[in-house]
């Protein structure tokens, strides 16, 4: 092919080039607000000071933004490693294991994905108060397990070639060990793209948290945001940097795993 | 035991956890919910069976209507745009721009892909502010009146569109990069000998490839959009008046807000139901087309 430079060309590539500073624009301005003490939005520059941390230290000092941080952390945490090891679990299973009537139990799961957040919500809602898990870390990390990460490495899964797992069935390898050992680190890539997804929904989980925690020491960092900012807090600096502290580790995850990011959306295509 | 046996006896194992937590926190919860349409429950008191009473009161709920009329606003602002938007980027950036720039571009569009929406409900309500906001600085700027964004019935829904396209058009680049990346060389090498220009390319190879991601892509989209909540509840709360109460907002203004369980679920089923149809509907427009 040819590649000469026509105007559409180049037209096409500015216009390109303008949504994608349209698309990072308002996450600078929202850094920058960070660091200034102004009252109003009027942004003067000489008001950025990127040395003064005041509206950082009073969000994680004063606001609950500490504590919401470690929250989130727990949280995070948590629900990676259950989502992980329970999805694998599945997927193997559904995958590799003789099972009879695994295939209509997997479409059934499939099936879930379609149904909104909200027709679950409500009795998940009654049930975790009925069973006293509201308030506790327990209500916001076993929900996470869903069909999507089943999904995932079930598609990752197919690539593992039986023969592997048969010859060292026939060496000897227990099943624990052929599954921990062969299984698990062919699959690697995909416990990374899905440790990925559940980091960036666990962290920026927000309705159900909303939904069942109603002691503010057990709030999440999103939450503690969204206490921040009622429509009428002024402190524009302030809620910016709240903004900013919420937004800066899956940002950092991002930069680090972008390949992870876009391989699982493309692969997967469905999420939540 | 024959092997056969016992290795089905491990899959059951493998699958027993997964399903557990399913069965306690998706297929109970769904079940529970269609029951409690049939009831009066606020909590404090055990369910009561009332039939289809929740339903017929919410055939005449006048904030149901709205709620509908603004769903479905949402939705035809969304889907068209942030579709379209992804689909001509992605084939402008995979035609000419493989390269890093290309690259570049595509990551900075996914980037609010990452933010949560409250944090970016919290940035785009300080542009959107009426008093000094950006938007009315830049328009300011130009010499034109400043705008009360949000809290005008004729703009506010929109506004809040605006940052769902934003935060989805990179989300759904992705996706169609990556089924633009799978398309043969050969088909478009040959096209080319043949004369074929890249707009000539784009409709009648890329196009028609992409169907199945397209629809994708569209399900998917409208989807979220008729689940909008956190966008809603951070930036407007449903108002002005009831300008942007969507379905969802009420569900939860509802079941969790005024504790009338109940009744939520019976809102809940029929957004169940609703998008139940959108898959039907397209399911049958897809398979058809495609015969």
């Amino acid at each position: 092919m040819k590649n000469k430079i026509t105007p559409a060309f180049v037209i096409g590539v500015i216009l390109c080039s303008l949504f994608a500073v349209l698309c990072i624009l308002p996450l600078i301005y929202m850094v920058l607000m960070s660091f200034t003490q102004a009252t109003t939005l009027k942004i003067h520059l000489e008001d950025v000071n990127l040395f003064d941390f005041y509206n950082y230290w009073f969000a994680l000092t004063k606001r609950g933004f500490a504590e919401g941080f470690k929250n989130s952390v727990i949280v995070v945490v948590g629900s990676c490693l259950l989502v992980d090891v329970v999805s694998a679990m599945a997927a193997y299973g559904f995958e590799k294991k003789p099972l009879p009537g695994k295939e209509k139990l997997f479409q059934v799961y499939l099936a879930t994905m379609m149904v909104p957040g909200q027709v679950v919500l409500i009795s998940m809602f009654v049930l975790v108060n009925r069973v006293g898990l509201s308030n506790t870390f327990w209500a916001l990390i076993l929900p996470m397990v869903g069909a999507f990460g089943i999904f995932l490495m079930r598609q990752f899964m197919q690539a593992v070639p039986n023969e592997l797992i048969e010859a060292a069935e026939i060496d000897g390898s227990g099943e624990v060990r052929t599954f921990l050992t062969i299984v698990l680190p062919l699959v690697q890539p995909a416990l990374i793209t899905l440790t990925v997804f559940t980091f960036t929904s666990a962290w920026n989980n927000f309705l159900w948290p909303l939904i069942i925690l109603t002691r503010s020491n057990m709030f999440t960092l999103i939450l503690t945001m969204s206490t921040l900012s009622g429509r009428n807090d002024t402190n524009y600096g302030l809620v910016m940097a709240g903004a900013t502290l919420t937004f800066l580790f899956p940002f950092i995850l991002y930069i680090f795993l972008q390949k992870q990011f876009v391989e699982g959306i493309a692969l997967g295509g469905v999420k939540g | 035991m024959t092997r056969q046996k016992k290795q089905a006896i491990y899959g059951a194992v493998y699958i027993l956890p997964s399903f557990l937590l399913m069965l306690a926190f998706t297929f109970i919860p769904i079940c529970m919910t269609i029951y409690f349409s049939f009831t009066k429950y606020n909590l404090s008191q055990p369910p009561q069976w009332i039939g289809l009473q929740n339903y017929s009161k919410l055939i005449t709920n006048s904030y149901l209507h709205q709620s509908l009329i603004n769903t479905v606003q949402y939705v035809a602002v969304t889907v068209p745009i942030q579709t379209l938007l992804a689909l001509i980027i992605a084939a402008f950036l995979s035609g000419r721009l493989r390269n890093r720039l290309g690259g570049a571009l595509r990551s900075m569009m996914f980037i609010p892909v990452v933010a949560s929406m409250i944090a970016s409900a919290a940035v785009w309500n300080v542009i959107y502010e009426t008093n000094g906001g950006v938007l009315n600085q830049i328009l300011e700027f130009l010499g034109i009146p400043g705008y009360n964004w949000l809290g005008r019935k004729s703009s506010a829904l929109n506004c809040v569109a605006v940052v769902a396209i934003w935060k989805n058009v990179g989300y759904f680049l992705v996706i169609f990069y990556a089924g633009i990346m799978n398309i043969s060389v050969d088909i478009n090498e040959a096209a080319c000998v043949d004369g074929a220009t890249p707009v000539q390319r784009f409709f009648y190879i890329t196009l028609p490839i992409l169907k199945p991601i397209t629809y994708m892509v569209v399900t998917l989209g409208i989807i979220w959009s008729f689940q909008v909540f956190d966008l809603v509840y951070k930036m407007t709360a449903g108002g002005p008046g009831r300008a942007t109460y969507t379905v969802a907002y009420l569900i939860y203004s509802y079941a969790f807000q005024d504790k009338r369980i109940g009744y939520g679920a019976a809102l809940a089923v029929c957004l169940l139901i609703v998008i139940l149809i959108i898959h039907a509907v397209q399911n049958l427009f897809f398979r058809e087309k495609d015969a």
